[in-house]
């Protein structure tokens, strides 16, 4: 397959020795038929010059190859002189001028020309040329001549880049971007790390824009490239090869993100390890992108909501607090003396370094879509067009650096507005990024959420992901934006903190402070002054007082109700809502977001810290629970089929059980050293076998409670022979409904099924429940049913004797439980258990509890 | 002093010829300039450039304005070298293009095809005010031209304010810091020395002026 055309090749210099011998260079380097170059250097009588008459007959000569033509210049005139040449070229074949190094520009080119490439590709390929050498020099890449082992050990299968005499072949890879939300700020900026970390010049394409540098997150971010949209990747200098099949199968993952329908397969896209310099080989690059089927990019949502959406559950009465960022406009008219620009963008270099500096460390103190969200910023913050571009407004334009920050960014959003959807929402972290830069600049305070004495309702016209990091859940009843979507970050992160939220509200932010709200985030309502009646339907922390125990029935049946904590920052909050210790103290925040298992002697810190809140309370650890919907790099497997089916819980100690010994020693070495009473349980326990060797484990550690999570119908079936095995068990609902009715929990089309109400998932708790009082084992519920004032009765009557939950819901299940009787609990249990579906149940455990 | 109101075909010539005269006098000083900040050819390649041009044109001189400058653009381009060959070339080739198929223009005609003249160099340079280039002498020197004619003023009054206000804007480059060319590699040491461009173009509005009082 040899290719039909070739790219030609002009060389324009001063001077004719200096474009012979940089000539002579590059075509050492091709080994079979090199591509068509002609020269257009000096002038005719041999002395420095160009001639773009001259320039304009070499083009025609290097149009031979039928491939279009590359011209590279040295400097000054050869430019004019190229450009010019242009106007002189009748019937014009394809020609690029590139901003390439000369020399090197010249040798990439010729290189690649040789083997056959098109012409944007060689034009690409000379434009990265500088990079190697760049980098050689500023010491940033990895050492290319370091032994192989490093890096080609554990790099995937790749196909090797081609080497001629020493100088690493360009790579070139297609891949379709296949998660709904597009190459927007998140995956920018893994990318943008990726290619940095990696030492190689690579640009990303679409078919109707780019190249941009993908090292840049913001250029990345401005290719809008959307589900189905087909990203050319092509990249040179050292690691290229590996670094774009890497890149590819990033993209080609969905970065772990929801698939667009019809781009769920395997990734389309496929490296292509081009360039071999023989001529003979030169099967070389991709194909372009078909032009109609994969190339359209998804048409952008629009952003404008004509009406409030609620994104985050709950209702709640509290007073507002406006919060109004911005920093005020930087004078346009400012300038900075020429002596003065030096200092003047050191100060901005520092700045935006600075403010980088300080969002990274905060993404490091926080976990999950928090932390990623904050890495993205902090990536817009670092990001080395911004500086360069910002930079060269105050070198060139003696812009002051506040000024040339805001004009920088203000360009950025206007392009993430211009390209819709998700990547519009994004403006909100850019401005937040500008905010901060000038704020710093000005030395003055950060803007951020306001302080206030008692609990609020924050109002703004949009959150940065910044503002809700410091956000106290048990301050902030709820949140209303006049911006953002149901995908911005208000949204996201409200729903992980479990605060009400509701976005598109326009006209929030002109309501007085202080004055009161009700908030709705599951309908999107939201009423200024509610009357009493309204007021009343909250069930929002501020119109309950704390839970005051002992946890018991009207007729004095204990239930222990326990907070779940999945951080130490619910410590405080579980304190103050009256929780009676935690039934479900969940451990993954001290292992995602990490590469390799924290130390022993981490877990061990992190673990005092929640132990010494609870002293002389119970505290039951739940073991690792990794897997499914919480992959970690150094435990579990990236490419199940079916992750929730998969190697999750318990079971990833099969694989590798140091991991679950050194926890379970950490959770020891933490319990002899605090108060609490410490019981553990293992998740996702599913035969007599696998409780038994916990057991054992977890004995030998030195630990003396030891339970486990029931969540699998093949353990509640077996609950009898489970409860011999251990101390205690504890229902996990949300996977209980989820397994027992075969409907994926994250699914909202079949949230009906994964429904704790369903009667099959009652009668597994009731096999549960009734396993626990034939052995005398304590059954706890620690799942969202434990939370639900309606249904707590009735896992009370199916035998339950501890309901733990997330801290806001525990004064409204104590208020409930304390109203109605065990007898009752157990007619409302045997009604709902005989009913037919969840509605039914409803009704059935109301009425048995009214009676 | 008998001024005349148009310039024709032997004013053009001799307009192209005054200015050779001027950079092969002033060969060394833009020379010298140029060695401040550039690569020591400008006068050189400048005298060289107009030589080739007076020769071809004194050979077989071209019937129209069109014609003649096009010649003078093309060997400019061929024969100069640095950047002033597509700078002044592509000055020429358009100036002749918007004066057309005549043979004579008068101040408003003339105006016009330098403004053509100037837009070429800013098509092609991509300078702007303050570049430290030809554009600088260029410009202002255009504007007073164009006040000069809108005023009534007599095409020598006329272009005597276009040679006024490009020596004006020559002096004004000394303090610039370049940002086109070679000289922009020099950053800030290429303050305090003229533009060499700047001041050959104050050289050609000098020579337009000699002729059109002359």
């Amino acid at each position: 397959m040899s290719a039909p055309t070739r790219v030609g090749i002009v060389a324009v210099s001063h001077s004719r020795p200096l474009a012979e011998a940089a000539t002579a260079l590059a075509l050492e380097m091709v080994a079979g038929d090199p591509p068509p170059i002609a020269i257009a250097a000096g002038t005719d009588d041999g002395r420095t010059g160009t001639d773009a008459v001259r320039v304009a007959e070499a083009i025609g000569e290097a149009a031979a190859g039928g491939g279009g033509v590359l011209v590279l210049m040295d400097l000054g005139s050869a430019v004019l002189s190229a450009e010019m040449a242009l106007e002189f070229v009748a019937d014009p074949p394809p020609v690029r001028l590139v901003a390439a190094p000369f020399v090197e520009g010249l040798l990439a080119a010729v290189v690649r020309a040789a083997g056959g490439a098109d012409l944007d590709t060689v034009a690409i390929e000379a434009l990265g040329a500088l990079r190697p050498k760049r980098e050689q020099l500023d010491d940033a890449a990895p050492d290319d001549a370091a032994p192989p082992a490093s890096g080609a050990a554990d790099a995937p299968p790749t196909p090797s880049a081609p080497v001629a005499d020493g100088m690493p072949a360009p790579a070139i890879a297609e891949a379709t971007v296949r998660n709904v939300a597009g190459l927007h700020a998140r995956p920018a900026a893994d990318l943008a790390q990726l290619v940095m970390a990696s030492g190689a010049a690579i640009t990303f394409a679409t078919p109707s824009r780019g190249p941009v540098d993908a090292s840049s997150p913001i250029g990345i971010a401005t290719l809008g490239a959307g589900p189905g949209t087909v990203v050319r990747i092509a990249g040179s200098g050292p690691q290229a090869a590996a670094t774009v099949e890497a890149l590819r199968a990033l993209i080609d993952s969905g970065f772990g993100e929801e698939l667009a329908p019809g781009l769920e397969g395997e990734g389309a896209g496929a490296a292509t390890g081009a360039g071999e310099a023989s001529g003979a080989s030169a099967a070389a690059v991709a194909a372009p992108a078909t032009p109609a089927a994969a190339a359209t990019p998804a048409p952008a949502r629009p952003t404008s909501t004509a009406k409030p959406i609620g994104v985050s559950g709950g209702r709640v009465v509290g007073p507002i607090a406006v919060l109004v960022h911005a920093a005020d406009e930087p004078d346009a008219a400012a300038r900075v003396p020429e002596a003065e620009r030096a200092d003047a963008r050191a100060r901005l270099r520092e700045a935006m370094l600075a403010i980088a500096g300080e969002l990274q460390q905060r993404a490091d103190r926080v976990s999950g879509q928090r932390r990623d969200v904050l890495r993205a910023t902090a990536a817009i913050a670092a990001d080395p067009a911004l500086h360069r571009a910002a930079e060269a407004l105050v070198r060139d334009d003696g812009l002051t650096p506040e000024r040339a920050v805001w004009v920088e960014l203000e360009r950025t959003v206007a392009q993430y507005r211009e390209l819709g959807g998700r990547m519009a929402e994004r403006a909100t972290d850019l401005r937040d990024v500008r905010d901060r830069i000038i704020a710093r600049l000005r030395g003055v305070e950060p803007p951020g959420v306001p302080e206030r004495e008692h609990p609020f309702v924050l109002v703004a016209d949009d959150l940065a992901p910044v503002d809700t990091v410091g956000l106290d859940p048990d301050r902030c009843l709820a949140i209303v934006t006049e911006q953002g979507g149901p995908t911005s970050h208000t949204a996201i992160l409200a729903r992980e903190l479990g605060i009400p939220a509701i976005v598109g509200a326009t006209g929030a932010t002109a309501l007085a402070d202080g004055t009161v709200v009700l908030v709705d985030g599951d309908t999107g309502e939201l009423v200024e002054r509610p009357d009493e009646r309204a007021q009343a339907t909250a069930t929002g922390v501020i119109t309950l007082p704390p839970f005051v125990g002992p946890g018991q029935t009207a007729d004095g049946h204990r239930v222990v109700l326990g907070a779940n904590v999945g951080a130490p920052r619910d410590i405080r909050r579980a304190v103050e809502r009256g929780a009676e210790g935690v039934g479900l103290f969940r451990t993954e925040f001290c292992f995602l977001d990490r590469v390799t298992a924290p130390s022993v002697d981490d877990q061990v810190a992190a673990y005092r810290e929640v132990f010494a809140a609870f002293p002389g309370q119970t505290v039951v650890v739940r073991t690792l629970d990794a897997g499914s919907d919480k992959p970690l790099p150094f435990l579990t497997a990236l490419d199940e089929p079916n992750p929730a089916l998969g190697v999750r819980g318990y079971r990833t100690a099969r694989r590798d059980p140091a991991v679950l010994d050194d926890q379970l020693r950490a959770i020891a070495i933490a319990a002899a050293a605090e108060r609490a009473d410490v019981e553990v349980m293992a998740p996702m326990i599913a035969t007599v076998g696998e409780a038994v060797e916990f057991a054992a484990r977890a004995r030998a550690a030195g630990l003396e409670r030891v339970g486990l999570t029931i969540e699998t119908p093949s353990a509640a079936l077996v609950a009898d022979e489970l409860c011999a095995a251990v101390d205690f068990v504890s229902i996990g609902t949300n996977d209980l409904s989820q397994y027992t009715m075969a409907a994926d929990r994250m699914s909202g089309e079949l949230a009906s099924l994964a429904d704790a109400w369903q009667p099959a998932v009652l009668r597994s708790i009731r096999l549960i429940g009734e396993a626990g009082a034939r052995t005398g084992t304590p059954v706890g519920v620690c799942g969202e049913a434990a939370a639900d004032p309606a249904l707590a009765p009735v896992l009370v009557g199916l035998g339950a004797s501890s309901l733990s939950m997330a801290a806001r819901g525990i004064t409204a299940v104590g208020a409930v439980l304390s109203s109605v009787t065990l007898a009752q609990c157990r007619a409302a249990a045997e009604a709902a258990c005989a009913a037919v579906d969840p509605a039914a149940a409803r009704a059935a455990a109301r009425e048995a509890l009214a009676r | 002093m008998s001024t005349t109101d148009t310039l024709t075909m032997p004013a053009f010539t001799a307009w192209l010829a005054a200015f050779r005269d001027r950079v092969t006098e002033q060969r060394s000083y833009l020379t010298e300039l140029d060695s401040a900040i550039g690569d020591a050819d400008h006068g050189a390649n400048m005298a060289r450039g107009m030589a080739a041009v007076m020769e071809k044109v004194e050979a077989a001189a071209p019937p129209t304005a069109d014609e003649l400058f096009k010649t003078v653009g093309m060997t400019l381009v061929t024969s100069v070298g640095g950047a002033s060959g597509p700078l002044y070339g592509t000055f020429f080739l358009r100036f002749g293009m918007a004066a057309g198929a005549v043979t004579e223009c008068d101040a408003a005609a003339l105006s016009t095809a330098l403004r053509a003249g100037l837009d070429g160099v800013v098509a092609r340079g991509k300078a702007e005010a303050g570049d430290k280039t030809m554009f600088d002498a260029l410009a202002p020197a255009l504007e007073a031209m164009d006040a000069a004619v809108a005023s009534g003023a007599s095409l020598a009054e006329a272009t005597a304010a276009a040679r006024d206000a490009a020596a004006a804007g020559r002096d004004a480059t000394e303090p610039l810091v370049a940002r086109k060319g070679r000289a922009s590699y020099l950053g800030e040491r290429s303050a305090g020395h003229l533009d060499p461009g700047a001041t050959s173009a104050a050289l050609l509005m000098e020579a337009l002026a000699e002729v059109a009082a002359s």
